[in-house]
């Protein structure tokens, strides 16, 4: 079922055709760019009131580059118009009231299932990190300290580590930007390890949207951007997430 | 503590995969793989080349915790890996457990990209030494559902001097369904550059 689902919104991507069967799609609009503007999506994102914990906020365990960067692009959404991401434990509570569209959903969801990102819970143990979103740039900027739980080298942060920090990245961006939920692929050129426990900097860019598909990149650098850790590119396929039915 | 065996998080697929390997393991072509969270502690003398400050190393070895095997039971990556030295390709069973959740339901990107790294990790670094990863380019086809398991297959295409070139798919367990293609490039350290 799942596969099936999947393939027929992977075709409607690249062919823009309505299936001739009863309508089941009944938000893919061929004639239209996608539905939600990335104001709306934002907004639904950043709700006023949250009764979950958000994850994304400073504690003992960030460095003080992390501390100080945190700081100043804690300004700029007062002045610039960056928006600071909330983060929480699963991404069904980024998501309330909505769900995965084409049959995806799953039905039973155990309530212990968390974000690969959230994993590791011990305070600076594993991926602390905080996404500033730029709404009408659509650019991100991602302020990453892996913990000693995330090694590969000793000392270092696992690669696979810092692809998932970026996937991450893309993901909640490439979401906000222009509704991407899943990733189609990820290139990634590792030049330099992170030491765990030091500051990396992701810089995200959307580069485009075209044919259903967003591309995406990022660089992940030291704060004083002389050293690069690794360049990533990505695409994702833009999905829209459907309401969930009053139960 | 060898993490690769079995332990009662694994499902009847994951035991029934691993059982499968083992039994090809009987005459030698295939070999398991054992894995350790501490995984360097068998190799300082090739680290201590690579990571001049050797007191540092010591300490940081014997704490050492390799990010895959952090997790507790049945929640993260559970995993066990199979050589076959003949045909110079590894095989990784992999179920990905609840704390790996990307969109609801189905298991995140980067933990795939993780497990990806790691099995043609394996693979370059029995055919070539120490290396680290250069490359990594993954498309993905299908999403995996959470807490599946799924089959890594995983080799070496070409040597070029200290370049290593690996690729590796991602496949169900009955071989039907295909969620992930990976091309790689792994580089052999040079000891005579220090990585920091």
């Amino acid at each position: 079922m799942i596969r099936r689902t999947f393939q027929v919104a992977m075709s409607l991507g690249s062919h823009r055709v309505l299936p001739g069967a009863p309508c089941v799609l009944p938000r893919l609009n061929p004639t239209s760019a996608f539905g939600s503007s990335t104001d709306s999506l934002v907004s639904r994102f950043c709700p006023e009131k949250m009764d979950m914990k958000d994850y994304a906020l400073p504690n003992a365990s960030w460095c003080p580059d992390m501390l100080n960067l945190y700081q100043e692009f804690l300004e700029k959404t007062k002045t610039d118009g960056w928006i600071k991401l909330p983060s929480f434990k699963s991404n069904r509570d980024h998501i309330q009231g909505l769900k995965l569209p084409f049959g995806l959903a799953v039905a039973s969801d155990k309530n212990d299932w968390r974000i690969c990102t959230r994993c590791i819970q011990e305070e600076g143990q594993g991926y602390e990190y905080v996404i500033f979103f730029h709404p009408s740039e659509k650019k991100s900027i991602c302020l990453f300290q892996p913990g000693p739980y995330l090694e590969g080298a000793p000392g270092f942060a696992h690669g696979g580590s810092l692809a998932a920090m970026m996937d991450e990245v893309f993901s909640k961006t490439a979401y906000l930007a222009g509704e991407g939920l899943f990733t189609l692929s990820l290139n990634i050129r590792f030049k330099n390890l992170i030491p765990v426990g030091s500051l990396a900097v992701l810089n995200v860019d959307v580069e485009k949207i075209e044919d259903q598909k967003l591309y995406i990149s990022c660089i992940a650098q030291s704060r004083d951007q002389q050293r690069v850790y690794a360049k990533c590119s990505g695409v994702f396929l833009q999905l829209q997430l459907e309401e969930e039915s009053s139960q | 503590m060898d993490l690769s065996l079995p332990n009662p998080s694994w499902s009847k697929d994951m035991r029934l995969l691993f059982d499968q390997f083992m039994k090809k393991s009987e005459d030698g072509s295939w070999k398991h793989l054992p894995s350790y969270k501490n995984k360097f502690s068998r190799r300082i003398e090739d680290i201590k080349v690579f990571f001049p400050d050797a007191k540092l190393i010591k300490e940081k070895i014997s704490q050492a915790q390799l990010f895959p095997r952090n997790f507790e039971e049945g929640l993260g990556f559970e995993y066990a890996m199979f050589h076959n030295h003949a045909e110079d390709r590894t095989v990784c069973i992999f179920q990905g457990g609840p704390y790996l959740q990307g969109a609801p339901g189905f298991l995140h990107g980067g933990a795939i990209a993780t497990m990806i790294d790691s099995t043609l990790g394996m693979t370059a670094l029995i055919a070539g030494g120490i290396v680290m990863t250069a490359n990594l380019n993954i498309n993905f086809k299908r999403p995996i559902p959470l807490c599946s398991v799924v089959v890594i297959n995983s080799q070496v295409d070409k040597v070029e001097g200290r370049k290593l070139f690996l690729s590796c798919n991602i496949r169900s367990v009955d071989e039907q369904t295909l969620y992930s293609e990976a091309t790689s490039l792994f580089v052999k350290l040079d000891p005579e550059k220090s990585l920091t």
